[in-house]
């Protein structure tokens, strides 16, 4: 059941003309504009490059979040999977995988990119992705989470931004001190355990409760 | 008891008694506190008359955890066993949790600038009361966005459930992150050595803000049962087809 929702979700993700770049195309612009709010120096923005990329992946991810499950619930496609027996668990679950690989992978991809922009380090490059790599869990189950909860309402693009941000700072930390003890310890430094363990009780938690908030945005 | 209280028709019954008795504990609590914090105890030694501040600020952001935990309770109980009541609870305690999580930021920014010299430092007890306050206004938010009260009233409570377990895991990494970037410089006052001029006025005001929160909570629960008892009355008229344009 879990692969045919994804592989439906990329279906229609390829046949929708490229709309699924549009958070790629937020990522670039993000770091294009904080470049020029920078001044363009390198080697004033070297230092600050991890953050800002991952500022852009966050915010570029939050936008993403509302249109996970707007389609699916104005077209019906969402009441109907539910009255067919789909437990809603391995529903928010597919939808969560399905979005860590529409747009959260793009930007994991284009990471190497926005690195060579700012003249980064490559041991900095190879931290940040691997950072990215182990929060990319959490941040796709918040956003179907709280995606969950609008599911259906109009203007609601702001109000997700409001509800994900004080789940999504503990990640912003821990990914941040991980890049920062990497050139140290490398893979072994505790940063890296502890944004596991935020994944994991990420999907422990987020999970269930996206279930429910879709249970109860269905009822 | 929590099935006992979840009659409406008995919960007013019960608060009719029980919220002038908070309401007027809050104010004499409240008028000898203030008389304590404010004339009675001694200037600190080197806070000078700014450790004044801390009777306001110390017992707001306390209440302001307390409100979430309560928050958090309500909506659990709401979650399962579908309570109307703890729905009107969790909407009531969000409100003032939300105020008084803003008064201690305000206190909080008003001491620090005598004691530390500066409006606000990004060290962790600040941040993390300050991500409290954006997650009641997420809360709150989403009241207010949901026009049916039960789907409202079940994903506003899934949402303070998930941010409770959060609570510690946010405090547990700006506390992190803020041992790794600032240096250690602020010393809190209220530690264990506390002498009881300072400590009795304290705890008088955490007793007045307590009564407070409760009489504010007390209130807001007798006003969103009017509320719902009075929108129930009126949108009456039985079948009726929506059509939604989406």
């Amino acid at each position: 059941m879990i692969s045919s929702i994804i592989k439906r979700d990329l279906t229609l993700a390829l046949r929708s003309g490229g709309a699924w770049l549009f958070g790629l195309f937020f990522f670039a612009v993000f770091i294009a504009l904080s470049a020029i709010a920078l001044g363009g120096s390198l080697t004033v923005m070297r230092p600050f490059a991890p953050a800002l990329i991952w500022l852009a992946v966050i915010f570029s991810a939050m936008l993403s979040f509302s249109a996970i499950f707007q389609e699916d619930y104005q077209d019906g496609n969402l009441a109907q999977l539910k009255t067919s027996g789909v437990s809603l668990v391995s529903l928010v679950s597919a939808k969560a995988i399905s979005f860590t690989l529409l747009s959260i992978l793009p930007l994991l991809l284009a990471t190497p990119f926005a690195a060579l922009v700012f003249d980064m380090p490559p041991q900095i490059i190879s931290a940040t992705i691997m950072s990215l790599l182990l929060a990319a869990p959490a941040l796709a189950v918040y956003g179907v989470l709280s995606s969950a909860i609008l599911a259906g309402r109009r203007g609601g693009g702001f109000l997700i931004v409001l509800i994900t941000t004080p789940f999504l700072i503990p990640l912003l930390i821990f990914g941040l001190e991980a890049i920062e003890s990497y050139t140290k310890s490398g893979l072994t430094a505790v940063e890296f355990r502890v944004l596991i363990g935020l994944s994991l009780i990420a999907i422990a938690v987020g999970i269930p409760a996206a279930a429910a908030a879709l249970n109860a945005n269905l009822e | 008891m929590i099935n006992y209280l979840a009659n409406p028709v008995r919960f007013l019954k019960l608060s009719k008694f029980a919220t002038p008795i908070f309401g007027a504990l809050a104010l004499m609590t409240m008028i000898w506190g203030l008389y304590l914090a404010l004339i009675k105890s001694p200037p600190a030694i080197e806070h000078g008359q700014s450790v004044r501040m801390m009777y306001t600020h110390v017992p707001a952001a306390w209440c302001a955890m307390m409100a979430y935990t309560a928050l958090a309770i309500a909506s659990l109980v709401s979650f399962i066993w579908r309570h109307p009541l703890a729905d009107s609870a969790a909407k009531s305690f969000a409100v003032p949790g939300a105020a008084f999580t803003f008064l201690a930021l305000v206190t909080g920014s008003l001491w620090g600038k005598p004691a530390w010299g500066t409006w606000w430092q990004w060290d962790g007890r600040m941040t993390s009361v300050l991500i409290l306050f954006f997650i009641y206004m997420g809360y709150l938010a989403l009241w207010t966005i949901i026009p049916e009260r039960k789907r409202a009233a079940r994903l506003a409570s899934i949402l303070a459930m998930v941010g409770f377990i959060n609570i510690p895991i946010i405090k547990f990494s700006v506390d992190w992150w803020n041992t790794l970037h600032q240096p250690a410089s602020i010393s809190t006052p209220g530690a264990p050595g506390m002498p009881p001029e300072i400590l009795w006025p304290l705890f008088m005001m955490m007793a007045a803000y307590s009564f407070l929160f409760g009489w504010l909570a007390l209130r807001g629960i007798e006003a969103d049962i009017v509320r719902s008892r009075k929108s129930r009355s009126t949108d009456k008229p039985a079948a009726k087809a929506v059509i939604e344009t989406v």
